[in-house]
Order: structure tokens, then C-alpha cells, then sequence
């Protein structure tokens, strides 16, 4: 099991370095000169050439990654071409809203794929019909949802509203900068509802991909954990069908649900930015569509490499906890 | 009924790859058999209906330029017409006909998914095989490279590449397929690794068969059937990746007919015209879902071999 742990964190860290090589090639190719970058637009003649000795971009290119490599350890992710901040303090502002919206559409979509996954496994009544959702839901892009989620129930039944994480000015910022959350601290129940109601429709529209891919997965470990033998012991001990179900199949079937919601969250990064952006979200997706349509690529870059970092210590965290839960996975 | 006879009595000796003529008539035996007894095999009716949806929707896509009724970049009449009223489905923001410009966006979003896909085989299949058959260093080295790309979040990383080569259709296009092949490499590798050690493959190398003719000859096409059925399953996942990116702005420059900058650029218009951005969402949403059913139908039909 240590010897798991220490490998996966070790993998970890190639991975990081490879993230960043990435993204320092791509700065490279993309047609923004990193003067620019640094300095804004419009920096030319003799202060861009000194600016380009001092910042060493005409020493050789793997002395520009390393010091590439220094800057990002040390939070410096250059200025927005678009912003004028430097992007390490834009993403403060932008970071929370975005995780905030990621964490609760995470756990909708795990709760939609728990349904959806043991209702179709144990062909439960409806299981036909979430065959159909599946169907649907595996297909539907990400815009098609959130456009009819706003001409439903924003235009029709007027229910949720469409825009922003609340209705409201001067709310609370801190301390987890999840406004659900500050709301909760400061004791302000109206502004709770408000949230949350703003909260509901985006992290849905978010959350229906990634529930069914995962409810997939799911299903079919599901159905092959109820064959197996110690279901059957299970059953035969006399145990209720929820218990068998819940505390013997169902555990035993996580692991390839786990593996699939990290690889999920890879996707709902792309899925975020359009959702964002048709809910006018105050976070990272609405930051980075700014950053695509002002080629502001500093800013796509520092945004790329956040997320990216994200999502592979999420997957190395999965996978250190499926080998906890299940110590069959530290020996493969 | 003497078909559906036939196609019981081959299925369970089925299964070899070579395809001769006597071979390829039973497997059509074998799909009318599965057609008529769909209360023993599921729902193969429905696999046979969205196979031939593939088909249909390619031919379609390929001959939009004749079928289109009018120009997708001009205008035909008064803008934001409702369906029904000017044009079958209505006019756009500037008055172009909305349905013309669907089938032009349908037409380059089905093409593009089968050439990412196809791009994505090719290397990962090169990738695959020169792996999977030298083993070694060169297998290690190739799958750790793989195994790099697997293991960066693809869409973000499609993002920042098209972001940093410029916006435009080709760019997406490279960028999917730069996230899309290490897939198939990894299958290429596991199905040749597996192969390898199947007598078949023993004979051939103990007959004196070069390593390009063991690769070419007994190798890959023996893959292929495995990995043509996982690439099906993914033309609906390219196409959602393709309409995204477009959404967002990565893809050709405004007037292009492409189904996710359509949706996008007519968002603003939702609560008023809703068909100008639902139209192309919807039409996304189509053809996702008849590449998902005929991918599911293309594994059915493989897997009941």
C-alpha cells in the first residue's frame, strides 16, 4: 500500500511537469510574444529588447521552462493581456464561483448516477424509461441544456432564475468564498434561498453528462458484482435485498464508478466554461471565454494549468482511495 | 425462415476474421436472423434501423450542397422569422435561411467527427502497432508517451492548443485529433499484445513472416474489428467535443455555418427567437444521438459475430 501510495505520487509529479512543459510549448507556439505578456500591448523598441534580456527569453529554451517552472511554483503566472491583472490574481477572484459550481454539480451528478446506475442494474420499475434519459443525456451538448433549462423554467414557469449567483448587491465574500456557504455563516437565510436557487440550473445542466457516463459504469459493475459470489452468500444469509444491495454489491462495484467521476470532472472543465457563459456564472468558464475572444492567451494558459493541476491530483487522489478501499487495486 | 435457421446454426462456430464471400453471406444471414427473432437478441431491429441512420446521415451530409435551399451566408428575406413563416424553419438574425444553414453546419460537424476519427485511428494505430508488435523499449517508451496524454484532462488541453495555434475549424479539428489518439493507441496495443500470443501468430513467425508482415498481414487486422467498434462509440462524444469548442468561439470566424458558433452567437436571442440558437443545438443533439445508437448498433452487430 506504501509502496502504491509513493509510486501514484511520484507519477504525480511527472504528470505536473509534463502539464507545465505543455503549457510553456504552447505559450511558445501560440503567436503571443511573452513580452507582450509581460510588459501588455503595445511594448516595442529598445524597453521590449532589455525587457527581453531581463526576462531571459533569449537564453535557451529549457532555461526559459525552468525559470517558467520557478515563476509558476511561486504563483506567478504572468499579466492578463485582457485584464491587466496579473492572471495569479485574477484566478483568486474566479476560482471560488467555479468550484463552488464544480463541487455541486460533482455531487448531483453522483447522486443521478447512483439512481440511474442501481434502478437500470436491478431493472427497478422505470428502468425503461431512465434507459431513455440515458440515452438522451449522453447526447445532449452542454449549451442545448442550459438554453432550454432558461426558456423553461426562467421564461415559462419563472421558477429559477437565469443569470449570475444572485440577485442581490454587497453579499459576503469570505470566508470560503462559496457563497452558499458565507451566506450560511453570516446567518442570512434569504440570501441562502437566493443562492441556491441561483445555484440549481447550472450545476444541473453540468451535472447530466457526467451522471450518465458514470451511472454507466456503474450499471455494468453493478450487474456483475450482483452475480458474483459473495452476493449470493449475502443473499443466502438471509440478509434484506437493500442490504445485499447497498452494503455488499454496491461497494463492491465502486471502483470503476471512482476511476470514471475523476476522468468526468476532466470533461466538466469544458463543460463549466459553456455553462458559465450562458448563465452569466462570475467565475473561471466566463473569465476564460473573456480570455478566448481577446486572445488573451496568458490567461487561457494560467487557467489551463489550474484546472489541469486539478484534475490530475484529483485522479491520483481517487486512485490512492480506491487502493484504500480496496486493496486488490494496490497490487495490479 | 430458412435465414434465420442458417444464422442459428453459425453463430456459435462463428467468429474468425477472414472474410470470404461464404463467410460474409452467413454474417448477412446472421443480421436478417437477428432482425426476426429480436424477442431472444434485445433490441437488434433498432441496431440494424441506426446502422443504416449512419448511412443515411453520411450521404445527407455529403450531398447538403444540392439538397440546401438556399445560400447559408446570404440573406433570403426579413431576419428573425419564426419557423413556418419565412423559410421551413425561419430566418436567422441577420434573415438567412435558418434550415440551409443547419444542414451546412450538420454537413461539415459529420464529416469533421469522421475525419478526427479516422486521423485519431491512423496515428494511434501507427502508435498501436509499432508498440504492441516490437515490444521492449520502444513499447515502454510509446505507452508512457500515451499514458501522458491520458492522463492531461483532453478538452482543457484541446482548449489552450486551439487558443494557442488560433481559432479556426482546422485547429479544432488537430486539436481533438491530438487528444483523441492516444485512445486508440492503447487499444491497438492491448488488442496486438493479445493477438501476439495466439498460435495463429506463432505459425506466421515460425514460417519466416518479416515483422512489417506480421504487423500488416496477421496483426492489424486482427485488431481492427475491436477498434472500429470502440471508434464508432465515439463519433458522438467528437461531434459534442467539436460543437463545444466551436461554441466557445475556437472555431471558424462568424458567418460559417457551424452548429455550436450558431447556437453560441444566437444565445442572445433565446428569450426572444429561441429557434436561432435551439435549432443548431437541437440539430447537435440529433446527431449525437444517431452516432451513439448506431455505434451501440455497430457493437451489437460485431459482438453477436
Amino acid at each position: 500500500m506504501t509502496t502504491f501510495v509513493l509510486k501514484r505520487l511520484a507519477s504525480l509529479v511527472v504528470l505536473l511537469v509534463v502539464l507545465t512543459a505543455v503549457m510553456f510549448l504552447l505559450q511558445r507556439v501560440s503567436k503571443t510574444d511573452p513580452i507582450v505578456a509581460y510588459l501588455g500591448r503595445g511594448a516595442t523598441g529598445p524597453a521590449a529588447a532589455q525587457a527581453r534580456h531581463h526576462l531571459g527569453f533569449d537564453r535557451p529554451l529549457i532555461v526559459q521552462y525552468v525559470r517558467y517552472v520557478d515563476d509558476v511554483a511561486h504563483g506567478n503566472l504572468q499579466m492578463s493581456l485582457h485584464t491587466h491583472h496579473p492572471v495569479m490574481d485574477d484566478l483568486k477572484t474566479y476560482l471560488p464561483p467555479t468550484l463552488e459550481l464544480l463541487f455541486t454539480a460533482l455531487g448531483l451528478s453522483l447522486i443521478g448516477a447512483l439512481i440511474l446506475g442501481t434502478v437500470s442494474a436491478m431493472r427497478l420499475p422505470g428502468a425503461g424509461l431512465l434507459r431513455l434519459v440515458m440515452v438522451a443525456g449522453a447526447a445532449a451538448p452542454t449549451f442545448l441544456l442550459g438554453q432550454l433549462g432558461v426558456v423553461f423554467f426562467y421564461r415559462r414557469l419563472g421558477w429559477l432564475p437565469a443569470t449570475g449567483q444572485t440577485s442581490r448587491n454587497g453579499v459576503p465574500t469570505g470566508p470560503t468564498g462559496f457563497l452558499v456557504l458565507d451566506a450560511l455563516f453570516s446567518g442570512d437565510w434569504p440570501l441562502v434561498m437566493d443562492a441556491v436557487k441561483h445555484l440549481v440550473m447550472p450545476a444541473a445542466c453540468l451535472a447530466i453528462g457526467p451522471a450518465v457516463a458514470i451511472g454507466r459504469v456503474l450499471r455494468s459493475s453493478l450487474m456483475s458484482s450482483m452475480d458474483a459470489d459473495y452476493t449470493r452468500t449475502a443473499r443466502s444469509k438471509g440478509l434484506r435485498e437493500s442490504a445485499v444491495v447497498l452494503r455488499h454489491a454496491l461497494r463492491n462495484a465502486a471502483s470503476g464508478p471512482a476511476q470514471m467521476t475523476g476522468l468526468q470532472v476532466g470533461f466538466m472543465f469544458a463543460g463549466i466554461v459553456v455553462v458559465e457563459q450562458i448563465f452569466a456564472w462570475p467565475g473561471l468558464g466566463s473569465y476564460t471565454v473573456g480570455a478566448i475572444t481577446n486572445s488573451d492567451f496568458p490567461a487561457i494558459v494560467g487557467v489551463s494549468l489550474v484546472a489541469g493541476a486539478v484534475f490530475v491530483i484529483l485522479n491520483a487522489a481517487v486512485d490512492i482511495f480506491q487502493a484504500a478501499a480496496d486493496p486488490r487495486v494496490a497490487l495490479q | 425462415m430458412t435465414l434465420v435457421q442458417l444464422s442459428g446454426a453459425g453463430e456459435p462456430g462463428g467468429g474468425s476474421s477472414g472474410a470470404s464471400w461464404s463467410d460474409r453471406s452467413r454474417r448477412r444471414g446472421d443480421i436478417l436472423g437477428r432482425v426476426r427473432s429480436t424477442s431472444r437478441q434485445g433490441a437488434s431491429r433498432l441496431d440494424i434501423a441506426a446502422v443504416s441512420l449512419l448511412v443515411i446521415v453520411t450521404v445527407v451530409a455529403v450531398l447538403v450542397p444540392w439538397l440546401a435551399p438556399h445560400d447559408p451566408k446570404l440573406p433570403i428575406g426579413t431576419a428573425f422569422q419564426a419557423p413556418g413563416h419565412g423559410g421551413l424553419l425561419g430566418t436567422d438574425e441577420v434573415g438567412r435561411d435558418v434550415l440551409t444553414r443547419l444542414l451546412f453546419g450538420l454537413r461539415a460537424s459529420w464529416l469533421a467527427a469522421i475525419v478526427v476519427i479516422a486521423a485519431g485511428l491512423i496515428i494511434g494505430g501507427i502508435v498501436g502497432v509499432v508498440a504492441g508488435a516490437t515490444g521492449g523499449i520502444v513499447d515502454s517508451v510509446l505507452m508512457r508517451i500515451t499514458d501522458g496524454f491520458l492522463s492531461l484532462p483532453a478538452a482543457i488541453l484541446a482548449i489552450a492548443l486551439v487558443a494557442a495555434l488560433g481559432p479556426s475549424f482546422a485547429h479544432v479539428l488537430e486539436a481533438i485529433v491530438v487528444v483523441w489518439w492516444p485512445y486508440y493507441a492503447r487499444l491497438f496495443r492491448t488488442e496486438i499484445r493479445a493477438l501476439a500470443a495466439r498460435p495463429h501468430l506463432e505459425a506466421a513467425r515460425l514460417a519466416g513472416a518479416s515483422r512489417w508482415r506480421l504487423a500488416t498481414r496477421h496483426l492489424l487486422p486482427g485488431a481492427m474489428s475491436t477498434v472500429l467498434v470502440a471508434a464508432s462509440l465515439d463519433v458522438g462524444a467528437v461531434i459534442l467535443t467539436l460543437a463545444s469548442l466551436s461554441y466557445l468561439g475556437l472555431g471558424a470566424p462568424a458567418p460559417a455555418p457551424e452548429l455550436g458558433a450558431m447556437s453560441s452567437q444566437g444565445l442572445t436571442y433565446l428569450l426572444a427567437y429561441w429557434w436561432i440558437p435551439i435549432l443548431p443545438a437541437l440539430t447537435v443533439f440529433a446527431l449525437c444521438v444517431v452516432a451513439n445508437l448506431a455505434g451501440d448498433g455497430v457493437r451489437d452487430l460485431f459482438e453477436s459475430r
